[in-house]
């Protein structure tokens, strides 16, 4: 199971779907880095929405994602975390300090618009 | 054995009575229950005494009993009341039989006597008490259902702005409701910034702290902003000795202030109308044109 990543101009977009297991979030990790540096993107979004488990791997995962796409000079911006996630990510000590969130899709991009500052 | 026993107490019930209601009623002086009128007593000592009356004679009768707890459950007298007078009726009854002369009681086995009213007074004894606790513990769990309902309200004020006013010690079980609830509530009401208001929350701990901490990054990854609001001066003084590091979301005194600072991230603000102030302008212009 592959996550499908959409390309909007130079933005990436990934709506994971579904319950994510280890070899898939490596996979994704892989995946994510190769399509950046094929389309030179400067911003993601991954949106959580359909997301209602996350165990520390996968969070770990994420976070390693994130600063490994910054340091590809991409931005990341999560979308959609629920609160049972959220609680789950903050019980597991789990901050994910320095990335930016918001509620949905169109927020994310009017955030990554922000971050961006186009 | 039992039996005769039973017939003896049976028997002579109205000596055991009296004395009963004597004993009860020089003790009623130095109990909390001083303020009941006498006659109300009377009576109620009357019923008592029938229920524990019945109940030995008829080898237990659990309707009898748990009318009557009910009654004076109702009437507010204390679990004490109860006890004492069990108490009593069991002295007045071993003291009455003990001293009955021996062919008529045709028992040396003080033990004997002992064993048989324990055997008629416990099951009275424990029923009532259980009608007592069971009336405490459901007035405990209907505040505690109250307390819930109060605990974490979450106030829509504008479009994309809430409130959650705190009000009283907050603990782990609290905290946790508070940070499902506010969680939900950004999330149903679309919110992209939530005040959190502690100006009435007593003491602010290391505790109380973290709770907090914890809620605010959660609604962080939620995709919102919280932002803390009523920190009154003391409760500024105790956080920082406590080397509590709020320094990570923003804090304002009041939730004026507070709101301000929500239209500001929502990319709005307040403008005031002052149309007097622009009428009685006019007016001298026009005055000055003249």
């Amino acid at each position: 199971m592959r996550i499908p990543i959409l390309k909007l101009n130079n933005y990436l977009l990934i709506s994971i779907q579904t319950e994510i297991d280890d070899n898939t979030a490596i996979q994704f990790q892989e995946d994510l880095l190769n399509k950046i540096h094929q389309n030179g993107s400067s911003g993601v979004v991954i949106d959580l929405t359909s997301v209602e488990i996350i165990d520390s791997f996968i969070a770990k995962v994420l976070g390693d994602v994130i600063s490994m796409s910054d340091l590809m000079g991409a931005k990341v911006v999560l979308t959609g975390i629920q609160p049972a996630v959220a609680l789950t990510l903050i019980d597991l000590g789990i901050h994910l300090q320095d990335v930016p969130t918001a509620m949905d899709l169109e927020q994310g991009l009017v955030k990554l618009y922000q971050e961006l500052g186009e | 054995m039992d039996g005769k026993l039973k017939e003896i107490v049976l028997e002579n019930s109205d000596v055991i009575v009296q004395k009963w209601l004597e004993e009860i009623n020089s003790d009623k002086e130095k109990s909390n229950i001083k303020s009941i009128p006498d006659e109300l007593f009377e009576t109620t000592n009357r019923e008592f005494v029938n229920v524990i009356f019945r109940s030995i004679k008829n080898n237990m009768e659990p309707a009898s009993v748990e009318n009557f707890a009910e009654k004076v459950i109702n009437l507010g007298w204390p679990l004490s009341y109860i006890t004492d007078g069990l108490q009593v009726f069991r002295r007045v009854m071993v003291n009455y039989i003990v001293n009955q002369p021996a062919e008529q009681r045709d028992i040396a086995d003080f033990t004997e006597v002992m064993k048989s009213v324990d055997d008629w007074l416990d099951p009275i004894i424990r029923q009532l008490v259980d009608e007592y606790t069971g009336s405490w513990e459901q007035t405990v769990s209907m505040q505690k259902v109250a307390l819930q309902e109060l605990s974490a309200p979450i106030i829509p004020l504008v479009d994309n702005i809430t409130a959650m006013p705190l009000v009283g010690t907050i603990d782990t079980e609290r905290a946790k409701l508070i940070m499902e609830n506010l969680l939900d509530g950004v999330i149903n009401h679309n919110s992209q910034v939530v005040l959190i208001d502690i100006t009435g929350v007593p003491i602010v701990d290391t505790m109380v702290a973290h709770h907090i901490i914890k809620a605010a990054e959660a609604v962080r990854l939620v995709g919102a902003t919280c932002i803390l609001v009523g920190i009154r001066p003391e409760i500024a003084q105790t956080i920082v000795n406590l080397g509590i590091d709020l320094s990570k979301f923003p804090t304002q005194s009041t939730m004026e202030k507070g709101f301000r600072r929500a239209l500001e991230l929502t990319d709005r603000k307040i403008v005031e109308f002052d149309r007097k102030d622009e009428n009685v302008e006019n007016l001298i212009h026009s005055i000055k044109g003249e």
